[in-house]
């Protein structure tokens, strides 16, 4: 993945880049607003990851920007601002996502790789498929090589969750966002729970895999 | 010295409130007094002359009649009468030939033109001189008549009013003095006293108020506003001492962990510690994030900048997610969530707020709930949200405690959490304008917080 870092801050930017290479991504990285917003309509990256504070001229405006010259790369704002109101004026702005200061790295890489592979609205999938596990979305139907497994609502939309992006991690927070709409963290660990019913749900061998340290996988066993 | 300005302006009395009123109002009887005064005058002395000009009037009918009935020598009798009996010596008289001759009167000479006029007798031996009001009638059969009397009476009623109005408008004026003082006292006094108790406060005794009486007018009205104004600062103060001595003390706690781990990892110093202590350090910092994340939630939540984002909600289905998210960490503990909620029930306010709410609340619930137990939430029709647990519960004198940050039992300092919870529900009940009680689910807490129906909020 080619990723444009935009972020005053030399130490967490260099934190940042030497995680981001050492994972394989190549890193372009702009100190201020302006540099960022000319590297970025050059659109050649596949994801940026935005301060929301920025000299010269600040992250929002920059995505503002950047939108408004039709240029839609994702956008991940960055932000030591975590408030609702600044969340929902990030998205707004045109971000695609929010991540606030500080976080985990496992947090940002599983959040960039959800953006930079997320499909294009166009073919937008009727089934989804991991190994021997089929889901219907029209039908709103789940098998398991052949056998149908019964999900409430909100397990199904969970199982969904994690087959759209197959083979990538998700981490707690992105399930707790996506699945329940919750953005804060409950201290009972709800999502391990809720996983491990659907993993015990979906039977031998174990699709669903637990990433230490950063969140949930789904793929072939083995 | 701030308050020495004040103080040095309070000094020049004609600067005063209570100045102005009093002079205001002293101008203001004098006039009063004065209009008055006039309008008496103008209508009496106005009244004597016309009655004087009548019987100057109806007189020279009188004699005129005589002279048409006797001639002249009839109306010079008919005047040396009234002369005659005249005893006070205001009537006068001059009956003239037709020649110009005086035939009868006490007027030496008087002008023979018809009508009204105003005559001046310089009476010889007499110092003062008389002012007469004159009727000159021509008579007929010749002769002229002039009938006239002295208006010295309707003088004296004139200077007679003038000093009653003189002696009303200084007791008017007076009295105003007086009243105006008194009421000018009363408001300095007023003015004093608050200004008095403001100092007080300013130089840091902020829990002092304005003193109040029980009459309950604007000065009252006002004093209580102040004081309302104040208790508001002096509450907010407090929050924050509060803030900052809570996380001074409970944010140390885990800090002293993290740096001794650290300490300990670098005595160490080889790979096998390493690992471990730099992950358990990893989760010292998660937990003081947390801790800080809800505060500054709950700062933000208190500060009422959310209030912004309030929209009509389904607060069923909010309710219902809720309820679902937490079933299955309910049923790792043994206990089953039993959710009594109907359908599309209306509510208005913050989604992600409510919803971290009652979270909150259902995390309590599983956490001090007893193992293998109950836990309910319902939701009534009258948006009143229920959550009961069915463990230890919390006594009663210590219900309202345990909203405040960082507050937790005794019996449950052992367990993890920060104690932040019930704060954050009893910031977003506030904002929300709703009502949070704290009661016995017999046995177990029962908790419930009603949402005013429709936009609300102070």
């Amino acid at each position: 993945m080619k990723i444009l870092l935009v972020e005053d801050d030399a130490e967490t930017a260099g934190f940042i880049r030497r995680g981001l290479t050492e994972a394989g991504h190549v890193v372009d990285h702009a100190a201020d607003g302006a540099d960022g917003l000319h590297l970025a309509m050059q659109a050649s990256h596949d994801v940026l990851v935005v301060d929301r504070m920025l000299p010269r001229l600040d992250g929002l405006a920059l995505v503002r920007a950047l939108r408004a010259a039709g240029q839609r790369t994702p956008v991940l704002f960055l932000t030591a601002r975590t408030g609702v109101g600044d969340r929902v004026e990030g998205l707004e702005a045109g971000a695609d996502d929010y991540l606030g200061k500080p976080f985990a790295f496992a947090e940002l890489m599983a959040r960039l790789n959800a953006l930079a592979r997320r499909p294009p609205m166009a073919t937008e999938a009727t089934t989804l498929q991991v190994a021997d596990l089929e889901m219907d979305l029209l039908r709103r139907t789940v098998t398991r090589a052949g056998r149908r497994i019964d999900l409430q609502p909100r397990e199904f939309r969970l199982l969904e969750y994690l087959m759209r992006r197959a083979g990538q991690v998700v981490t707690r927070t992105m399930l707790l966002e996506g699945v329940w709409d919750f953005h804060f963290d409950p201290k009972t660990s709800v999502v391990e729970t809720h996983v491990s019913r659907l993993r015990a749900k979906l039977g031998e061998p174990p699709l669903i895999h637990t990433m230490r340290g950063a969140g949930y996988a789904i793929r072939q066993p083995g | 010295m701030p308050s020495a300005s004040p103080a040095e302006q309070a000094t020049r009395w004609w600067r005063t409130t209570a100045f102005r009123i009093t002079l205001l109002h002293l101008l203001l009887t004098l006039l009063g007094t004065a209009a008055l005064s006039g309008i008496a005058w103008w209508a009496t002395t106005g009244y004597a002359l016309r009655q004087l000009a009548q019987e100057v009037d109806s007189d020279s009918g009188l004699l005129v009649q005589a002279a048409r009935l006797g001639g002249p020598r009839s109306v010079a009798l008919s005047v040396e009468a009234r002369l005659a009996a005249d005893r006070s010596g205001t009537q006068y008289y001059l009956l003239a030939g037709t020649a110009g001759e005086r035939l009868a009167g006490n007027l030496a000479s008087a002008p023979e033109t018809p009508g009204w006029a105003s005559l001046r007798l310089e009476a010889a031996g007499e110092a003062a001189s008389a002012e007469l009001l004159a009727l000159g009638t021509p008579l007929p059969g010749g002769g002229f008549l002039v009938v006239a009397r002295d208006v010295a009476p309707v003088r004296q009623l004139e200077s007679l009013l003038l000093g009653a109005a003189g002696w009303v408008g200084g007791g008017a004026a007076l009295l105003g003095l007086l009243g105006g003082l008194l009421m000018g006292r009363g408001v300095t006094r007023r003015a004093a006293a608050m200004d008095a108790a403001l100092a007080r406060v300013e130089s840091g005794e902020i829990g002092h108020r304005l003193p109040i009486r029980p009459g309950g007018d604007e000065f009252d009205r006002l004093a209580r506003r102040i004081n309302a104004a104040l208790d508001r600062v002096q509450g907010l103060m407090q929050t924050l001492r509060q803030v900052t001595d809570d996380i001074a003390h409970d944010l140390r706690t885990p800090l002293t962990r993290l740096r001794g781990r650290l300490e300990a990892a670098l005595r160490a110093g080889d790979d096998t510690t390493w690992r471990p202590a730099t992950e358990a350090a990893l989760r010292d910092c998660e937990q003081l994030l947390e801790i800080f994340a809800a505060l500054l939630r709950i700062a933000q939540v208190e500060g009422g900048a959310r209030r912004a984002g309030f929209a009509p909600l389904d607060l069923s289905a909010l309710a219902a997610t809720v309820a679902e998210v937490y079933a299955p960490a309910a049923e790792e503990r043994g206990q089953r969530v039993e959710a009594d909620i109907p359908p599309a029930i209306a509510a208005f306010g913050d989604r992600e707020l409510l919803t971290q709410a009652l979270a909150n609340l259902l995390e309590n619930a599983v956490k001090h709930g007893r193992e293998g137990g109950r836990i309910r939430l319902a939701l009534g029709t009258d948006r009143v949200l229920t959550v009961e647990d069915d463990g230890e519960g919390i006594p009663p004198r210590e219900r309202e405690a345990v909203l405040r940050r960082f507050h937790r039992l005794d019996a449950a300092r052992s367990r993890p959490g920060a104690g932040l919870g019930l704060a954050l529900v009893a910031a977003v009940a506030e904002l929300h304008g709703a009502r949070l009680t704290l009661g016995d689910a017999g046995p177990g807490l029962r908790v419930e917080l009603a949402l005013p129906p429709g936009p609300a909020g102070p």
